[in-house]
């Protein structure tokens, strides 16, 4: 690894009065200059409060937090000299009063930058979210996605040592989503910016950064995710697999060598129950196993995990589960089409990652 | 009521109740910003008891004041008993908790975010607070008005530590109480009259100001 930017030892933080319970405690975390780190777990899991204390908005609770090889809150200024050299850009960002530029040009500002260089440096980072030309409108009325691109433009603008983003693409669609994860390596590269990001987004997370942090209630997990599957990949010429478990065939299309990662959509699974007078499904990506858990998302759909060989989790409408016998415990046929599975990581057998 | 001696008593309202506002607002603000952004032990008694002066009635703060600066009282060696400069500071006191109390609730609704934006985007702690009160810099205005509004508007402090000499101490309101007195209803209904249309055309200068400001936004 690169110099590390952070270097984090014992960090809890708690957030009631007291000394604990810990809502995060991270044993030892270093993040390398000009890296990229994705922090991933579910809500609740402490993501956002780690990016908070690694924006020194926090100050932790207990251990030790270095920031470049000094503890920022050790300088007698509430950590402000810190704090200039890494950007939060939240979930939700806020915008102030008055025009898009204002927002742009608000940390320029507060950096003392002539008016000029305020102004350029605004506008190129309005272009790169693709909104040229909008420094003028006020940032009332902005949709939510179009006030993340703001503060993304304005965190860009500063073109800080670390830029620290709370699931960045949230609110954006797709294709402005993929452009944003471009936008951040460019800034990686051209400016050497440690970039930080939280996302639930597991393929997000492989694509864009160099290492991943797996954060649980609160902790350091090692990596379990279900429907991410890593492995070599072989291939027929028309269509490539992985095996997880010996036997366990991953399927998808096209010619793939080296080391790849699956992700497969829940909701891309189909469950049939298994038993007396079923027909089993037919083709690749069929594995069997029973229901391990089952849990309501929202009105219409269920979680499934299954465990066979591998584990599965699959979104199942709730009308299906009844109409398809589907319970607690009871052996289940999944299967998926080669074409859902979303191949991330397509590397060569070895090589590092390049950012 | 000749108009030279209206205009002084319009004068003397503007005068002593703006410097008022000004004092008091120098005041509130930056105490309710403290007390906007930090829990501490004792809050909610300092809020309380802020709640229970902004009801003290006037004649009750002029009397305090006036027993302080009457030729007896421990401050009455200043001999500022009848003058402006007492009209002034008994009105500071009794808008003071008025300011407070609309600006507290003003800090309160700005988006807890915007302190935190700021403080990540380099802003220091002193800088954010600005920040925090630009964003709430239209119901600050309005608490910092009402404070006026409400100076401007009382009788009991500006008698009592006035003492309505004319064209030193008179202002609108102890006006319109002599005029009452006197039995000249029609000047004393002129005088209310304008005091509404002067308290209306500050509210109007300061809004369109504030908005121009803004950038219409």
């Amino acid at each position: 690894m690169s110099r590390p930017v952070y270097r984090l030892e014992r960090v809890g933080y708690a957030y009631g009065p007291g000394p604990g319970p810990f809502s995060l405690e991270v044993e030892a975390l270093a993040i390398g200059d000009g890296e990229i780190l994705a922090v991933v777990g579910p809500n609740g899991a402490g993501k956002t409060t780690l990016l908070t204390l690694l924006a020194f908005l926090l100050r932790p609770t207990r251990g030790r937090l270095e920031f470049l090889g000094r503890d920022p809150w050790a300088a007698g200024d509430g950590a402000s000299g810190a704090r200039r050299d890494a950007v939060l850009l939240t979930h939700h960002p806020y915008l102030f009063r008055g025009t898009i530029s204002d927002n742009v040009a608000f940390g320029l500002k507060l950096r003392d930058l002539p008016e000029a260089e305020r102004r350029d440096r605004a506008e190129a980072a309005l272009a790169l979210v693709e909104l040229d030309g909008w420094g003028g409108r006020s940032v009332t009325g902005l949709s939510a996605g179009q006030a993340q691109r703001v503060a993304i433009a304005r965190a860009l603008a500063l073109r800080p040592r670390v830029l620290l983003l709370d699931e960045p693409t949230a609110n954006l669609d797709a294709a402005l989503g993929l452009r944003m994860e471009a936008v951040l390596r460019e800034a990686g590269r051209e400016w050497g910016t440690t970039v930080v990001f939280s996302t639930h987004n597991f393929s997000q997370a492989s694509r864009l950064a160099d290492d991943i942090l797996y954060l649980s209630e609160g902790r350091r997990v090692e990596f379990s995710h279900e429907n991410c599957f890593s492995g070599t990949a072989a291939t027929d010429g028309r269509t490539s697999w992985i095996e997880p478990k010996p036997g366990a065939r991953i399927v998808f299309p096209g010619e793939v060598r080296g080391h790849v990662t699956c992700v497969i959509d829940p909701a891309a699974i189909r469950l049939t129950a298994a038993g007396e007078g079923a027909v089993p499904p037919s083709g690749p990506n069929v594995f069997r196993g029973r229901v391990g858990r089952m849990e309501t998302t929202d009105a219409a759909t269920a979680l499934v995990r299954i465990v066979g060989d591998v584990v599965f989790r699959a979104a199942v409408p709730l009308r299906e589960i009844e109409s398809r016998g589907i319970s607690l415990s009871r052996e289940v046929l999944l299967t998926f089409e080669p074409g859902s599975v979303e191949v991330v990581g397509e590397r060569p057998a070895g090589s590092k990652k390049s950012s | 009521m000749i108009a030279r001696e209206l205009a002084l008593a319009v004068w003397i309202s503007l005068k002593t109740s703006g410097l008022a506002a000004l004092i008091a607002s120098a005041v509130a603000v930056p105490a309710a910003l403290f007390l906007s952004g930090r829990e501490f032990r004792g809050k909610r008694i300092v809020l309380l008891v802020n709640q229970t002066w902004m009801a003290a009635p006037t004649v009750v703060i002029g009397l305090l004041f006036y027993s302080l600066l009457s030729r007896n009282g421990p401050l009455g060696g200043f001999g500022l008993l009848y003058t402006q400069a007492a009209m002034t500071f008994g009105q500071v006191f009794l808008i003071l908790p008025l300011v407070v109390g609309f600006s507290y609730t003003a800090l309160r609704q700005v988006d807890r975010r915007a302190r935190l934006t700021a403080l990540t985007l380099g802003a220091s702690p002193r800088q954010a607070g600005w920040i925090v009160l630009r964003e709430a810099r239209f119901p600050l205005a309005v608490a910092v008005l009402a404070g006026f509004a409400r100076a401007i508007s009382e009788v009991g402090i500006a008698m009592m530590l006035g003492g309505n000499i004319r064209g030193a101490t008179r202002n609108i309101t102890t006006s319109i109480a002599l005029e009452t007195a006197k039995g000249e209803f029609r000047n004393g209904i002129i005088l209310g009259a304008l005091l509404l249309v002067i308290t209306l055309g500050i509210n109007i200068l300061v809004q369109s100001g504030l908005r121009g400001r803004d950038g219409g936004a």
